[in-house]
């Protein structure tokens, strides 16, 4: 990894994940299908990923929720919908950031206290690699010889860990995104003519 | 074509290729032909390497803490101003009965803080009372909408009036819609009561993510789950009208809530067709517009009309 694209990575790691689960929430709010959300986060890191420098980004909370609106109206204009120019870019934007009141916003430090309340969590073997890789920063290799396992484990053991976090950060704490994540089961059946 | 891969999938994908590149087993060309293959997997990776990176040495292990970036709370300070006109409102008209009257007037959306610290916001064409009495905290909703975020205080419930249902709530988050014959109920956070006086039946308990409709003479039905149909209802308290698939003439007897200039339909088959799409409750020519350009029909607007008609009928 070049050293820009590391401090890109370290960047997002800092000021962006922490955000990702109020972020989801506020695209599920105006996109309600959960898949079409998935879908603009991804879209939304992969800009973010091509980003040379990030010196210039002031509100890495903004710029991720201005990115992520501009992915997902690409995406509405994409599908056979209605246009949505009768709100400006920077309107929408500011609903969310000085009144989210309705929705508590997740800060970065209980977001970073989950993970690693989710770290001691995870199960026994899981939690111990990580822990070698991280903490005590030993090669998997290595890892895999004082466990006395393949290190075939000791990579699948890591993905299922990793994933773990992925999936805590995108759902953040709030009841609302529980609620949410769960499969849709609002019908839309309404009277065809 | 073949299917779509799902977000799902790239995500797994993507940690899969970042435990291996820390692994050092990795063909760079490998990697990038997969990233190559759609935009979403370059986000999926970058995505999971900051999060394999937020672990290192113990960040997020607890060894050391990246300092954050104090952020005002706006809420606090709503909350706060809430706290601070209530300690006024006390010194001067505490000898009398603390009731205040709010009214919206057609298109007008208010956000009240009241003086026990909760938070009211006042949908358009609503006419509310509020009476904050020593053993309890009542509301009479005559008309309209309201959503209240209730401070907490286990001595004094909440209780909204519409008609003969009410409404109970601790320390909770609700809105109330008088329509005919009855109220719908949506609880954004925490447990209300809701039932009808004199319809006999006990209290029905509704929790957040849940909607009830409670009638004037039967009291209330069966909550039903209804999360993500609540939060885009309640797009309103930003000005909104956020539509999912609703049929033209159900979006746009929503948008005359709110406006004198009404949009009338002139055609049954377009108020059935579909939209989707995030518009400002106040801008009913642009929607009638955008809907209009969508569906190839025409608007004309005469007086306080807004008239939208096919140009040629529609295929059945």
């Amino acid at each position: 990894m070049s050293e820009g694209r590391a401090r890109v990575v370290a960047w997002i790691g800092r000021e962006i994940l922490p955000h990702e689960a109020d972020l989801r929430a506020w695209l599920r709010r105006a996109f309600a299908t959960a898949g079409d959300v998935d879908d603009i986060v991804q879209e939304t890191y992969c800009r973010l990923a091509g980003l040379s420098h990030v010196d210039h980004i002031g509100e890495p909370r903004a710029y991720l929720f201005q990115a992520a609106r501009s992915v997902a109206l690409e995406q509405l204009r994409r599908a056979r919908v209605v246009r949505i120019d009768t709100v400006t870019e920077i309107d929408a934007l500011n609903i969310e950031l000085d009144e989210p009141s309705p929705e508590r916003i997740a800060g970065g430090r209980r977001e970073l206290e989950r993970v690693r309340r989710l770290i001691a969590a995870l199960p026994d073997r899981c939690r111990r690699i990580f822990e070698m890789r991280k903490i005590e920063g030993l090669p998997q290799r290595e890892i895999a010889r004082r466990m006395g396992v393949t290190e075939n484990v000791v990579e699948n053991e890591s993905v299922r860990g990793l994933r773990a976090i992925l999936a805590a950060l995108a759902e953040g704490e709030t009841e609302e995104t529980a609620a949410a994540r769960r499969p849709s089961t609002h019908d839309r059946t309404r009277k065809r003519r | 074509m073949t299917e779509r891969e799902s977000a799902a999938d790239i995500e797994a994908a993507a940690a899969r290729w970042v435990v291996r590149a820390d692994r050092g087993d990795l063909d760079p060309a490998e990697l990038e032909a997969w990233l190559a293959g759609d935009t979403r997997r370059q986000g999926a990776f970058v995505r999971a390497q900051a999060a394999w990176g937020l672990l290192d040495r113990g960040r997020a292990l607890g060894v050391e803490e990246t300092p954050q970036r104090p952020r005002v709370d706006r809420r606090g300070l709503l909350a706060g101003l809430g706290l601070a006109a209530a300690a006024c409102v006390a010194v001067i008209v505490a000898p009398r009965l603390l009731a205040a009257r709010y009214g919206t007037a057609v298109g007008e959306i208010r956000r009240v803080p009241l003086a026990d610290g909760s938070l009211a916001a006042i949908n358009t064409d609503t006419a509310l009372e509020v009476a904050m009495k020593p053993r309890r905290r009542e509301v009479r909703l005559d008309r309209g909408e309201a959503w209240f975020q209730v401070a907490k205080d286990a001595e004094r419930p909440f209780v909204v009036e519409s008609g003969p249902v009410r409404v109970r709530a601790v320390g909770t988050a609700f809105s109330v819609r008088r329509r005919d014959g009855g109220c719908e109920v949506l609880v954004t956070e925490g447990v209300v009561e809701v039932w009808s006086e004199g319809a006999g039946e006990a209290p029905r308990r509704v929790t957040a993510g849940e909607r009830v409709f409670a009638s004037d003479s039967a009291g209330a039905a069966r909550p039903v789950p209804a999360s993500l149909e609540i939060t885009r209802e309640l797009a309103w308290r930003e000005g909104q009208i956020v539509l999912d698939g609703e049929a033209f003439g159900a979006a746009a007897e929503e948008f005359n809530r709110y406006n004198a200039r009404k949009i009338v339909i002139a055609d049954p088959a377009l108020a059935e067709q579909k939209l989707v799409g995030w518009f400002r409750t106040n801008e009913p020519e642009s929607f009638a517009r955008a809907a209009a350009a969508s569906f190839g029909a025409r608007v004309t607007v005469r007086g306080d009309a807004i008239l939208v008609q096919s140009v040629a009928p529609l295929a059945e």
